[in-house]
């Protein structure tokens, strides 16, 4: 499946949301990394029809939206941002419900239903009130339900925000396991999540693409552009004045500051390879700070 | 469709809260229906009044003939010149009399007897008097060339043509339950709630994102959730006028006068219908239920376009209050229209059919009670399409 993103735009309010935005994704998990606000909601949120954009088309496999109809809804399958679905619902009878939704046979949406808890491991939880579940379990059955329909097209918007550790490494594994032969499509500003599983990035700043490429390709384009550069409580006020700095951390009495920058930043400065954090701030941000 | 109107009612409806509500407003309604027997009737008042009303009801009731009519006013006429000068004993032991004492039964025979039956016995004439003077003034408009008038006339005519009541029964019961009105009020209160959250929720739990992308999520859910709503809104309405009728039947220790029509009531004695009163009350649930449902779809709307529970919840409230009192300022007006329009009169509907009124369409005069439930499915209609019409669409598809 390909799907092609011609000019999608959106305002609000007079400003750009989203600005132009074209990219071309087939097959495979894409991270669509940004800051909070770069727009990668409301793009989400026009791909699947919540928001309308204000001009631009998406093309899915040569035909728009609009000409697929209806019919492009058993493509996708949707996780939103922050989801509490019905919290009186059994687990299993709220997959049974999405099933009815999504236009599933009853005894289809059982059995896929039963799958899919044993894949998210929710099994021993199929009939407790959605209520009673931790953020984890909810996302797990968010996710779940967007791919009650076996949908070519899975989109989570921000699905491992608020999550702990362990349940965020659950979730991405799932993320892997659900992405063979379509096209997943997750926001996040997580930059680790995608690092971990998406096969390309779509950066975004200020609702423009900045770059979309495989993540070592990214990395390996700000090669040379990230260094470590060894302070202390002395001189770090000083050194770290003008520095855009990816993460610092202390040895003994030291402070490794590891700084993004086109040139040699400090005398003592060393390159050390780029990692994707280093691509989402090197593009999208001026820094951490002193 | 099924499958998502059997959610819909999970969803909303099936919830212990308002199953929880429906309890206690059923005990409240029986508490109250219990007080209007206790309030109104005597023959709960006065046991000894009980006794003697059930012994001299085998006797009265059923056929009203010239036999027993004197029979009872052999009774009664005596008892009223005894009476009359207010100079007998008040003591209770005069074994005499029916009930230990001369007043009490002149009251007795008077308010349970005499009246209704003369009530009874006088409609027939009263009725053709009417015909009478309608047919004059058909003829009268008619000589003026007051198309209207005279067919408003000719309705009157036609409606009290060949009316009498041939039967006598004892009638408290549907005296009290066809004018009562406080389940509907509990009905409204229960709809009111069940009904704010039906899309607010959906806002409410990010669920709304989630039916926009899946295909039966958008219009489909919309018309389920108007249907499911529906069918709660007949469920508690049906629940409600079956308790009334029960616990009316069971406080007043009767089920007669189920055959009479309904101009046997005195307070319907310028009905426009001539059904009997089980036949009335049957429609009259009808209508309620009708007006309830239009009402309901006015919750709803103003769910649907609400972003959290409250706003509606407050809005709903007003609402109610609004129609509750615009019907009690237009009780007994003369303004049909104004009255009629407010589709709270179907639910509260008795002071719909006690009266013969028009209203004028096109010059042509249409009964009240057949114009208030017209009016009322129009607005109901067009509820349900600004519903459909302001129902999110998934945008990607436009639909």
């Amino acid at each position: 499946m390909n799907i092609q993103f011609q000019n999608i735009s959106k305002k609000y309010k007079g400003k750009y949301a989203l600005k132009n935005f074209t990219s071309s994704i087939e097959n495979g998990v894409y991270g669509l990394l940004g800051a909070n606000g770069a727009g990668k909601t409301t793009l989400i949120n026009i791909f699947v029809g919540i928001l309308k954009g204000d001009g631009g088309h998406i093309i899915v496999d040569g035909k728009s939206t609009h000409e697929i109809g209806l019919d492009f809804l058993t493509y996708i399958g949707y996780l939103p941002q922050y989801p509490r679905f019905y919290r009186s619902f059994e687990v299993y009878d709220f997959l049974l419900y999405i099933g009815a939704l999504k236009n599933i046979s009853n005894l289809q949406a059982e059995k896929r239903a039963k799958e899919l808890l044993d894949i998210v491991n929710l099994s021993d939880a199929a009939h407790k009130k959605i209520g009673a579940l931790s953020g984890g379990m909810r996302q797990r059955v968010g996710i779940a339900q967007a791919m009650m329909n076996d949908p070519a097209i899975l989109i989570l918007d921000e699905p491992t925000a608020g999550l702990d550790p362990q349940e965020r490494i659950r979730f991405r594994n799932l993320i892997t396991k659900f992405s063979g032969n379509r096209i997943v499509l997750m926001a996040t500003h997580i930059v680790s999540d995608i690092e971990v599983v998406a096969n390309q990035v779509i950066l975004l700043k200020e609702g423009c693409l900045i770059k979309q490429d495989a993540p070592d390709v990214l990395m390996r384009e700000i090669e040379g552009k990230v260094w470590l550069v060894s302070a202390n409580d002395n001189n770090i006020n000083e050194k770290a004045k003008h520095m855009k700095i990816s993460n610092m951390f202390r040895e003994n009495e030291h402070i490794q500051l590891r700084v993004i920058a086109d040139n040699k930043p400090d005398a003592t400065a060393v390159s050390t390879p780029p990692n994707l954090e280093d691509v989402f701030l090197y593009y999208n941000s001026e820094g951490e700070q002193w | 469709m099924v499958r998502l109107i059997k959610y819909e009612l999970r969803k909303h409806f099936l919830k212990r809260s308002i199953l929880i509500i429906i309890l206690i407003f059923s005990v409240i309604n029986a508490v109250k229906i219990q007080s209007v027997y206790q309030g109104n009737s005597y023959l709960y008042k006065d046991t000894v009044w009980n006794e003697v009303y059930w012994q001299l009801y085998e006797a009265y009731s059923g056929s009203i003939t010239l036999e027993k009519i004197d029979q009872l006013l052999s009774i009664y006429w005596p008892l009223e010149q005894q009476t009359a000068d207010l100079t007998a004993s008040t003591a209770m032991d005069n074994p005499n009399t029916y009930t230990g004492n001369l007043y009490s039964d002149f009251y007795l025979l008077r308010d349970y007897y005499v009246r209704p039956m003369e009530y009874a016995y006088m409609y027939r004439y009263n009725a053709n008097e009417i015909v009478r003077i309608a047919q004059e003034n058909m003829d009268f408009y008619s000589e003026i060339g007051n198309e209207y008038k005279y067919l408003e006339n000719e309705i009157i005519a036609e409606r009290f043509s060949g009316r009498g009541i041939d039967d006598f029964a004892y009638m408290e019961m549907y005296q009290y339950y066809l004018e009562y009105d406080f389940s509907a009020l509990l009905v409204l209160l229960i709809c009111l709630y069940g009904l704010v959250g039906v899309f607010v929720s959906e806002r409410e739990s990010d669920m709304d994102a989630v039916l926009l992308t899946t295909i039966s999520g958008g219009r489909k859910t919309v018309i389920a959730k108007i249907l499911s709503s529906m069918l709660f809104i007949f469920a508690v309405c049906l629940w409600f006028w079956l308790l009334d009728f029960a616990l009316f039947s069971f406080s007043f220790g009767s089920l007669e006068a189920a055959d009479l029509p309904l101009y046997g009531l005195k307070n319907f004695e310028n009905t426009a219908l001539s059904l009997s009163m089980g036949q009335y009350a049957f429609l009259a649930a009808i209508i309620k239920t009708g007006g309830m449902t239009v009402v309901g779809m006015a919750f709803l709307f103003i769910s649907s376009v609400s972003k959290n529970a409250l706003i509606p919840f407050a809005a709903n409230l007003t609402l109610t209050g609004g129609i509750i009192l615009q019907q009690e300022i237009m009780a007994g007006s003369e303004y049909v229209l104004a009255k009629i329009i407010n589709p709270f009169i179907l639910v509260s509907n008795s002071e719909l059919f006690k009266e013969i009124e028009f209203i004028n369409f096109f010059d042509t005069p249409i009964l009240s009670y057949v114009a208030a439930p017209l009016i009322a499915a129009i607005i109901g209609v067009i509820l349900i399409i600004l519903l459909l019409l302001t129902a999110r669409v998934n945008a990607a598809v436009g639909r």
